[in-house]
């Protein structure tokens, strides 16, 4: 119904939407069909957090999302946030406090904190405020004390 | 090869003549797609069609006076992150904030929750809580409906066939608040979810339950049971006849006995939140 030809962009590389099937998701046009295989598949309903990535700059599961409707849509992954200035603090966070253990989740929890340190000044990033954006992220390892000092950290370096 | 296929239509008139030719019972309505993918996932729908209203001017809100008309495709973090919205409706806010997790609710929208007409909806009590209305688009045209007549069962609301949410509509800001009772905070649902709200228009609070099965349900207090500013007894009173109004519900979330205790604590809490919100008010 569109005149112009449906795309996306991921990572800032305009993705042709016509050959992608009405029920792909978007986690699985990531890994499989562009192997970005950053972005990790947990639960597949909505439940984990390991599949976020932005969209437009606001973390997303990707499991819950068909590519299709993000016709025109901007979408950053875990192999995008070194090029963008939150997420590289983040990811600098997380290795200077040993936050990661198998690293399943890590990539959903990057993402989700780069979104919201993206968008929130300084200030505004409390403890308790970037913990509680992060609920819906889950790590298997239990490996939160770690997780909750690198994320501290982010908060306090990221521009 | 994909089982569906995805029809976007780029207007209103579109949307609805495209629902009214289409097969009875093959199509889908997506909206966020929070809930509606996970049933095609586990194959409990097979639809043929879904029909997105992505391209529809429906994910924005606006003002009217006091009231307020969201569109039904507006994503939640958008109304979560609106410091108006946050201040004249914080019961919203509350709700909002205990569906899924933010992620999540990048893509779940209002009109979505209300499709579904889940019994475990958050949104649902607190917009019972709030009078809201939803305005409807079909092909006899557009009509208004309280949510309270719309919810009437799950996974069926009362709509007639062809027929969209369109928005919804909050009549005016009222100090509210949303609690509720589960195991995870972004990865469960409410075993209760209780909102109250009180109205400066006819100076009379509404308490709504939700979260147990068959649905949301609404207690309008006359205003001598359960005054603007009620005292200990007449609240520990209006809160003890609310819960047992809850259906005795036991699935595996909770007990029916166990849902009732905790929405007596619950009501008495929320009507305290939203009452400390009235401090300084008439």
């Amino acid at each position: 119904m569109s005149a112009v030809p449906a795309a996306l962009k991921v990572n800032h590389r305009p993705v042709d939407l016509e050959g992608v099937p009405a029920d792909e998701r978007l986690l699985d046009t990531l890994r499989w069909r562009l192997e970005l295989r950053g972005t990790k598949e947990g639960c597949r309903s909505g439940g984990c957090g390991a599949c976020t990535v932005l969209v437009d700059g606001r973390p997303t599961l990707s499991c819950l999302t068909l590519t299709r409707e993000l016709d025109g849509r901007e979408v950053t992954t875990i192999e995008g946030a070194p090029d963008h200035p939150a997420g590289r603090a983040v990811l600098e966070a997380f290795e200077s406090e040993g936050a990661v253990q198998c690293g399943y989740c890590t990539p959903g929890f990057v993402m989700a904190l780069t979104g919201f340190l993206g968008r929130t000044p300084r200030g505004h990033r409390s403890t308790e405020r970037l913990l509680r954006e992060l609920q819906g992220n889950l790590c298997r390892c239990t490996g939160y004390a770690a997780i909750a000092r690198a994320v501290d950290r982010a908060g306090r370096e990221a521009p | 090869m994909s089982s569906f296929d995805l029809v976007a239509p780029a207007s209103e008139e579109e949307a609805v003549a495209w629902l009214a030719r289409a097969p009875t019972g093959e199509t889908a309505v997506l909206a966020g797609g929070t809930d509606l993918l996970n049933d095609l996932e586990e194959q409990r729908i097979a639809p043929r069609h879904l029909l997105s209203l992505r391209r529809l001017p429906w994910n924005r809100w606006s003002w009217t006076g006091p009231a307020l008309t969201i569109g039904s495709t507006t994503p939640l973090v958008d109304l979560e992150y609106d410091p108006k919205i946050r201040s004249e409706f914080p019961g919203l806010i509350g709700a909002i904030e205990a569906v899924g997790s933010v992620a999540l609710r990048a893509r779940a929208t209002l009109g979505g929750n209300l499709g579904r007409s889940g019994s475990a909806s958050d949104l649902i009590p607190m917009l019972l809580a709030l009078d809201a209305s939803a305005e409807i688009v079909g092909p006899s045209g557009r009509r208004s409906v309280p949510v309270d007549a719309l919810v009437v069962a799950s996974r069926r609301p009362a709509l007639d066939p062809g027929e969209l949410i369109r928005s919804v509509l909050l009549p005016e800001p009222r100090a509210s608040a949303y609690l509720w009772q589960r195991i995870r905070p972004a990865q469960d649902v409410s075993h209760v979810g209780v909102a109250a709200a009180f109205s400066p228009g006819d100076g009379r609070w509404r308490i709504a339950l939700g979260g147990v099965p068959p649905r949301a349900i609404r207690i309008h207090p006359g205003a001598s049971e359960l005054p603007g500013r009620p005292s200990k007894a007449a609240l520990e009173a209006a809160a003890r006849r609310a819960a047992e109004r809850l259906p005795l519900a036991t699935d595996l979330r909770a007990t029916g006995e166990y849902r009732r205790l905790v929405a007596h604590a619950l009501v008495i809490r929320a009507v305290e939140a939203a009452g400390a919100m009235r401090e300084g008010a008439p």
